[in-house]
């Protein structure tokens, strides 16, 4: 590995030093409100001495920052990125040159125009397994309750599935939901869910663009084996004041944006001139249900409060060379029942990002976060309160550099540290005569990671991105430290334990990740591209179900518990259609092996419990599939088909008889069709359709009694023996947009969630002595059980 | 005792949002399953009492099957061994009905289970011998019933009247575990969720010891809220002392009884501390053996 990296800078350091060039960089941003656009290719044709045209490309990194080198002359440059028009300008360059480029979006650009340059940027960029989507795009999709979702949008990308309604989260290529690092403005996020999964954490109206990314996973990210889940908040218009927000069955939302600078003139709504330096955006949501379900309440209810918020706010400053963006997402669940119990749950992040462009080619960006997910349970028994906390927290510092070296080669490099303090359960028993603490002691640990990579374009065919990154995972003191004896597939027997100072190195894990991806280009709209990465995990969710617990436990990497590992490869085949409807194609395959998986013995208690490590197993895992997707984004019918055939299975000594079983979120069959219809300019409609074969489970089978006492019994140990029905759903909705005012916008969304009202099966479960009623009995739970119609209203000024 | 009692509220806030979007739903679905290698089941609490000692052997029957039609073994024989008496002492459990063995205690000629001896059970049925161990603890005295009269106002407690606090304290030292059982007019509250056993004095041995057992346990655990003791009824708590492998299998056999929802985790197998001697073959056994002691209290409704 290290000598293909040599090998790269010898080699462009060569190339550097052949020409009489100079260096074009600058920002692509939105042309209205100017937001960075991220991943915009900028294409240059040069014609060389021997007169074969060559193309010259750059991508903007994650702030929309390029550099590229160009001979002296004048070139045509094209620009293009996804959701947005291509533009293509004519530059003279006869001197280093700063240079920002403004696109519109599609959707202006789309009217009776057609677009003459082709896009392509799927097929030409180095990335494989990556999936973008932006807000509009996530908000045209019919949604439960009529609320665009982000995480929902996600589930209808190929290689992505959920175990069903009431399931947090997603699993990418047949990883668990645990394997999915979610970042908020580059802090990872514990809990993507909302009420049980039903909405997830983010604001549509306050995301700019999202981004997945299943494989060939840059060097970059690192500490989570399946995915890369990529949100960007807005940073703020910066010419003009804007409002957004919606009201709907569920809450109502509301987004305030514009520049930070004195107004140019007094109608506020008018977008400035020259726009300003620094912006901001808040944004908000927040239920209401309780209020509405208060007069359906028993009496004894009637103090309960259930409602969820959440809050996403940022600020940016702009001066020469330096960007600094600060910014902040609070959001909590509350259900309380007066006088019985109540649980809060929520993350909050706090992100402050430096842009620093050292010169034309180097580009860098510091960041500090914080971030912290924590639950409160408390619930009443007489006079006996009881009252449970959990939390995660984490602090990181992390510097990433962008290189921009030659037209050739595009390195980045960078590292991080993150300190972690894990409080897993703190309890406090109170009554008039009691108060009791105990709890779980604190744990702790560090993070630390290198990487470097780069994007090296050998020919205009052939690119290879190849990377390393270096990660060190250290479980620190001060804590307890349990040793155990172990049989396999058996409760670990606890041997001795012992107290550990503050900063005391308990255990040290340092891997090193090798990343690679490489695209051949076969012609101007079809490639081959292939990834290979190695990741590793050391945050665990401790969870023996499928859905979303909010008291779930996230347990580091220790002395008992290893990290997970997995190696993937990947490989598709891209091609576009560029007739007089654009058409997007890919297919690629996968395989997946996964060390280290956490499981559990049977009856093991997670929460509270000092023994945990006791109760876990490990086993390996294995996930493969193939994944084909077509896409339309132009002309008045849009969407996408995709669809995944795919396995994901695991091994775990003394379960299913140390045999393979299938994971619990393991489907062989996913298909999804998402598709837009613009009818005229006032009405639009769009559908959804997703099939997915059931899910596996585990049956009884047979049944005795003890003292009276039903046990049910399970038979010859076989784990998820059973498949579920299959599950599937039509969405549809229809939006009626009202005439538009120079000032005001506005729209009414009618849609419909699970048409043909189908009970589709969470899970079937065996219900012992079913209502007390003596006998035992098969259940089908469907969180869903009916057709779900709503209407909301969404403003814009 | 402890897992079960987060899940209750799991299932509570579920139930709440569920009540939210009223869209959830549950219905009965008939499933088809085979159980294919019926278990041997020994069903053995033993305890130092004077009555009539049970040790009740069946075969297991399919999951849908009714419960009660559970094939009987009727030609066996059963003892339990006294390990710890100076010449190991055999009693042997005659079968009277139904896979029913029974065994009459007698003070008088010294055939007595006693405290702090280890028991052995030897089962032998067919071509198999079936062995298991318990040591016969001691438990906790009980110092008094305490009457509770309280105004039903809603839930936890639905019914007013009287309800009982039971006031024992566990023994001083960690390690002590018990089943407390409760009989309302001599008939046992035996529902699933009336299970009450405790380690020390408290859900988990988490270092609570030698005082009042926690409240959950004297107080929910021995009444039922939705019909308190009405006057002229008798209540009798009895305490049971068991072991830590035995309340392993009680929470399990808790939490499998109340395993489902959307919360539901993989059906685990329950246990048993019964093993068979026959290497060649693997007979499927379930059920438990416990040697208690017992000490019980009554008090009747003013």
């Amino acid at each position: 590995m290290s000598r293909i990296l040599l090998f790269l800078i010898v080699n462009s350091l060569f190339s550097l030093a052949s020409a009489q060039n100079f260096t074009l960089s600058g920002y692509v941003k939105d042309s209205s409100s100017r937001e960075t656009i991220a991943k915009a290719q900028i294409t240059i044709t040069v014609i060389t001495k021997a007169y074969t045209p060559t193309e010259l490309r750059s991508t903007t990194n994650g702030y929309g920052f390029y550099s590229i080198t160009v001979p002296q002359g004048t070139h045509t440059v094209i620009v293009t990125a996804p959701y947005y028009g291509p533009i293509t300008t004519s530059l003279q360059i006869t001197n280093n040159l700063e240079y920002n480029f403004l696109m519109a979006p599609d959707v202006e650009s789309m009217g009776a125009v057609t677009i003459r340059t082709k896009r392509n940027s799927n097929v030409k960029s180095l990335d494989i397994s990556t999936q973008s989507i932006n807000g509009q795009t996530i908000k045209k999709i019919p949604a439960f309750l009529g609320e665009a979702d982000v995480i929902k949008s996600i589930q209808l990308l190929p290689g992505v599935t959920t175990v069903g309604e009431g399931a947090s989260g997603f699993n990418v290529r047949g990883g668990s939901i645990d394997q999915n690092l979610v970042l908020m403005d580059e802090a990872p996020v514990f809990n993507s869910a909302h009420l049980f999964g039903f909405f997830s954490i983010f604001n549509p109206d306050a995301v700019k663009d999202v981004e997945l990314v299943k494989g060939g996973i840059p060097a970059n990210y690192g500490g989570r084996l399946s995915s890369t889940l990529d949100v960007k908040s807005k940073d703020g218009n910066k010419r003009s004041y804007q409002a957004n927000g919606g009201v709907g069955s569920i809450f109502s939302r509301l987004t305030l944006e514009g520049p930070l600078a004195k107004p140019e003139s007094k109608n506020l709504l008018k977008p400035r001139k020259t726009p300003a330096k620094s912006s901001f955006m808040v944004s908000g949501r927040r239920s209401y249900i309780d209020i509405l379900a208060k007069p359906f309440l028993p009496e004894n209810l009637s103090g309960s409060q259930f409602y969820f918020y959440d809050l996403t706010a940022k600020a940016n400053y702009s001066y020469k060379r330096d960007n600094i963006f600060i910014s902040t997402y609070i959001g909590d669940d509350v259900f309380k029942a007066a006088g019985l119990f109540g649980v809060k749950w929520g993350n909050s992040t706090v992100t402050t990002r430096w842009n620093h462009v050292f010169n034309k080619k180097l580009f860098s960006n510091f960041t500090y976060y914080y971030s912290r997910y924590r639950y409160n349970l408390e619930f009443t028994n007489r006079d006996v309160t009881f009252n449970w906390k959990s939390n995660i927290v984490n602090n990181s510092a992390k510097v990433d550099f962008n290189y921009f070296l030659n037209p050739k080669n595009t390195m980045a490099f960078g590292g991080q540290a993150t300190h972690y303090r894990f409080i897993p359960g703190e309890a406090i028993a109170t009554s008039s005569t009691l108060n009791l603490k105990f709890g779980l002691p604190d744990r702790y640990a560090l993070e630390n990671a290198i990487y470097i990579s780069d994007d090296w374009n050998a020919n205009g065919k052939f690119s290879i991105r190849a990377g390393i990154r270096l990660s060190q995972f250290i479980y620190l003191g001060p804590g307890k430290v349990y040793l155990f004896n172990r049989e396999p597939g058996k409760q670990g027997i606890l041997d001795s334990m012992y107290s550990t100072q503050k900063g005391e190195i308990v255990a040290n894990y340092i891997y090193p990740e090798p990343r690679l991806g490489f695209k051949y280009q076969l012609n101007g709209s079809s490639s081959i591209k292939g990834g290979y990465n190695r990741m590793v995990q050391n945050l665990h969710l401790i969870s023996n179900t499928a859905a979303s617990v909010p008291f779930d436990v996230w347990q580091p990497t220790t002395n008992n518990i290893k990290p997970e590992i997995a190696d993937q490869i990947a490989l598709g085949y891209f091609k576009n259609f560029n007739g007089k409807h654009e058409f997007e194609t890919s297919i690629e395959g996968y395989y997946k092996t996964l060390q280290n998986q956490v499981d559990y013995i049977d009856g093991a208690s997670l929460l509270l419990n000092e023994l945990l490590e006791a109760d876990l197993l490990t086993g390996i895992g294995r996930a493969f599939g193939l994944e084909a997707y077509i896409k339309k984004s132009s002309g008045d019918l849009t969407g996408w088909i995709s669809y995944t055939l795919s396995r994901s299975e695991r091994k775990v000594v003394g379960i299913n008889n140390d045999e393979w079983y299938a994971n619990r979120f393991d489907r062989l069959h996913n298909l999804y069709v998402v598709s837009q219809y613009k009818i005229n300019e006032k009405w639009e409609c769009a559908a959804n359709f997703v099939y997915s074969t059931g899910t596996p489970a585990t049956f009884y089978t047979g049944q005795y009694t003890v003292q009276g006492y039903v046990v049910p019994d399970a038979g010859s140990n076989a784990r998820n023996n059973v498949r579920n029905p299959a599950y599937h759903r039509l969405d549809l909705s229809v939006t009626y947009h009202r005439k538009k005012s120079k000032k005001f916008e506005s729209n009414w969304v009618f849609s419909c969630y699970n048409v043909y009202n189908r009970r589709n099966p969470f899970s079937i479960y065996f219900a012992t002595n079913y209502k007390g009623l003596g006998q035992n009995e098969a259940i089908r739970y469907s969180v869903i059980g009916s057709a779900i119609p709503s209407i909301s209203y969404n403003f814009k000024f | 005792m402890k897992s079960f009692r987060f899940n209750a509220l799991i299932h509570s806030a579920i139930a709440l949002s569920s009540l939210l979007f009223a869209t959830s739903c549950e219905d009965v679905i008939e499933v088809e399953v085979i159980n294919k290698n019926p278990k041997i089941v020994v069903d053995a609490f033993v305890n130092d009492q004077r009555d009539t000692q049970t040790i009740k052997l069946t075969r297991s029957i399919g999951y849908f099957d009714s419960t009660g039609s559970e094939p009987a073994i009727t030609n066996a024989q059963v003892a339990v061994v006294d390990q710890s008496a100076s010449l190991p002492k055999l009693f042997v459990f005659q079968h009277t009905s139904q896979g029913k063995y029974q065994f009459v205690p007698n003070a008088s000629n010294g055939d007595t289970f006693t405290i702090g001896h280890d028991y052995a059970l030897l089962v032998v049925v067919g071509q198999d011998t079936l062995v298991s161990f318990s040591t016969l603890n001691p438990t906790t005295h009980i110092d008094s019933l305490r009457l509770v009269d309280v105004v039903g106002n809603g839930p936890p407690i639905n019914t007013t009247g009287y309800y009982v606090e039971l006031m024992a304290k566990d023994r001083k030292g960690p390690g002590d575990f018990y089943w407390i059982k409760t009989f309302r007019n001599d008939s046992f509250l035996n529902k699933i969720d009336q299970l009450n056993v405790s380690a020390d004095m408290g859900n988990t041995s988490n270092g609570q010891d030698g005082e009042l057992f926690i409240y959950p346990i004297r107080y929910n655990g021995v009444n039922d809220f939705l019909r308190s003791y009405k006057t002229g009824e008798t209540v009798r708590i009895e305490i049971h002392s068991i072991n830590a492998v035995a309340f392993a299998w009680f929470n399990l056999v808790i939490s499998e009884n109340q395993n489902g929802g959307l919360f539901a985790t993989p059906p685990a197998n329950i246990f048993t501390n019964i093993v068979s001697l026959n290497p060649n073959k693997k007979t499927a056994l379930g059920g438990f053996f416990c040697m208690s002691a017992v000490s019980s209290l009554s008090v009747k409704i003013p």
